[in-house]
């Protein structure tokens, strides 16, 4: 009777062992992330690196700067301190976009196309925001410093919307066609042969839009006036 | 008393140790199973508890719930039916009916103890 006993006891420990190990199984598939592998080859991994050294470049430099003007605080007298803070805001404005800004840049103008012996009546055609957008991407990428559409000034946070048919930029709409697109630049000449052969080109033909692009030495970017709404930024923690 | 609470407190390192993982296509089974396990432990310390327990329907009762749980949520993969939600509601109801039986016999105990010391 007691060897059965005993036996018993065995086996039920045996059944809480195997009971434990199965939620503990089951516990760690529940809690398992998904593994994400490292598929990246020799040569993206160095990019990669490269790129964060950049960045902890970059980093690096932002801290010095601002130990810099820190520095310039701590030693100046209060009228200099004064002078100080009113030169970070407009470092701080310029960057916005909030002042005027000269320089040398290109002119693009967009025009519509129309062929005159087609009879049959063209609507006349319109720039939609996506257009505008692409054509901006573009811009950016070769190489912009800044950008007017019209007279609005573009900011990083410039909205370019279709409202009720038609494109608003700064919460304004553009007027109609001809368009006037101001972009100051450091290389304008670069910049006019990218936009030369860029595809937005073609893709604004499509459109019955045609681009023309001109190099001016002597441009004048107008500033943004319009109230800023940042309540919904926050710092992203780099 | 001691040896089986041991032998989870084992079972658990172990399967935490092993880094075992079950695909997810399987989950479901083992979720299930770990449900008929967790039914048949509490339903033999209530068994214990009232003297009513008994090692061979422990034991078989242990295996057959938990194939009967994997068979059922296998069955209902193959039609289509969540059948497995009616296993997880019966062992769900079960458990909780258990663990009161469990607390009211405890509670008597402890109060006849009290009772014995007045």
């Amino acid at each position: 009777m007691s060897h059965l006993k005993k036996l018993s006891k065995w086996m039920v420990s045996f059944i809480c062992l195997f009971i434990g190990f199965m939620v503990a199984v089951q516990f760690q598939t529940t809690t398992a992330e998904p593994e994400v592998r490292d598929t990246r080859d020799e040569w993206e991994i160095r990019e990669a690196l490269q790129q964060e050294q950049e960045k902890q470049q970059e980093l690096l430099q932002k801290i010095s700067s601002a130990d810099k003007t820190l520095e310039d605080y701590e030693e100046q007298s209060s009228e200099e301190q004064l002078a100080t803070l009113k030169q970070s805001i407009d470092s701080l404005e310029q960057r916005l976009g909030l002042t005027e800004v000269k320089g040398k840049g290109i002119e693009v103008q967009v025009s519509p196309i129309i062929f005159e012996g087609v009879s049959n009546a063209q609507t006349y055609p319109e720039l939609s925001p996506e257009l505008l957008t692409r054509m901006i991407n573009d811009l950016n990428t070769y190489g912009a410093s800044e950008i007017a559409i019209g007279n609005e000034r573009l900011t990083n946070l410039s909205p370019i919307r279709n409202v009720n048919g038609s494109t608003y930029v700064n919460n304004r709409p553009l007027p109609s066609l001809p368009l006037t697109i101001q972009v100051l630049s450091e290389e304008p000449q670069k910049l006019k042969d990218y936009m030369e052969a860029s595809q937005s080109r073609d893709v604004f033909n499509i459109e019955s839009l045609e681009i023309d692009v001109e190099v001016k030495e002597e441009l004048k970017v107008p500033k943004y006036d319009a109230p800023l709404h940042l309540e919904i930024l926050e710092e992203t923690g780099e | 008393m001691w040896l089986p609470i041991l032998f989870l407190v084992i079972g658990l390192s172990l399967g935490l140790l092993t880094d075992l993982q079950i695909p997810a296509a399987y989950s479901d089974y083992l979720s299930i199973a770990v449900l008929a396990a967790f039914d048949t432990l509490l339903g033999g310390i209530r068994a214990h508890l009232e003297r009513k327990f008994d090692e061979v329907v422990f034991i078989t009762g242990f295996f057959f719930n938990v194939a009967l749980a994997a068979l059922l949520a296998f069955l209902g993969v193959q039609l289509g039916v969540d059948l497995y939600l009616a296993a997880v509601f019966a062992f769900g109801v079960r458990l909780f009916q258990n663990i009161a039986i469990i607390r009211r016999i405890i509670i008597d105990q402890n109060l006849l103890v009290k009772l014995r010391k007045k």
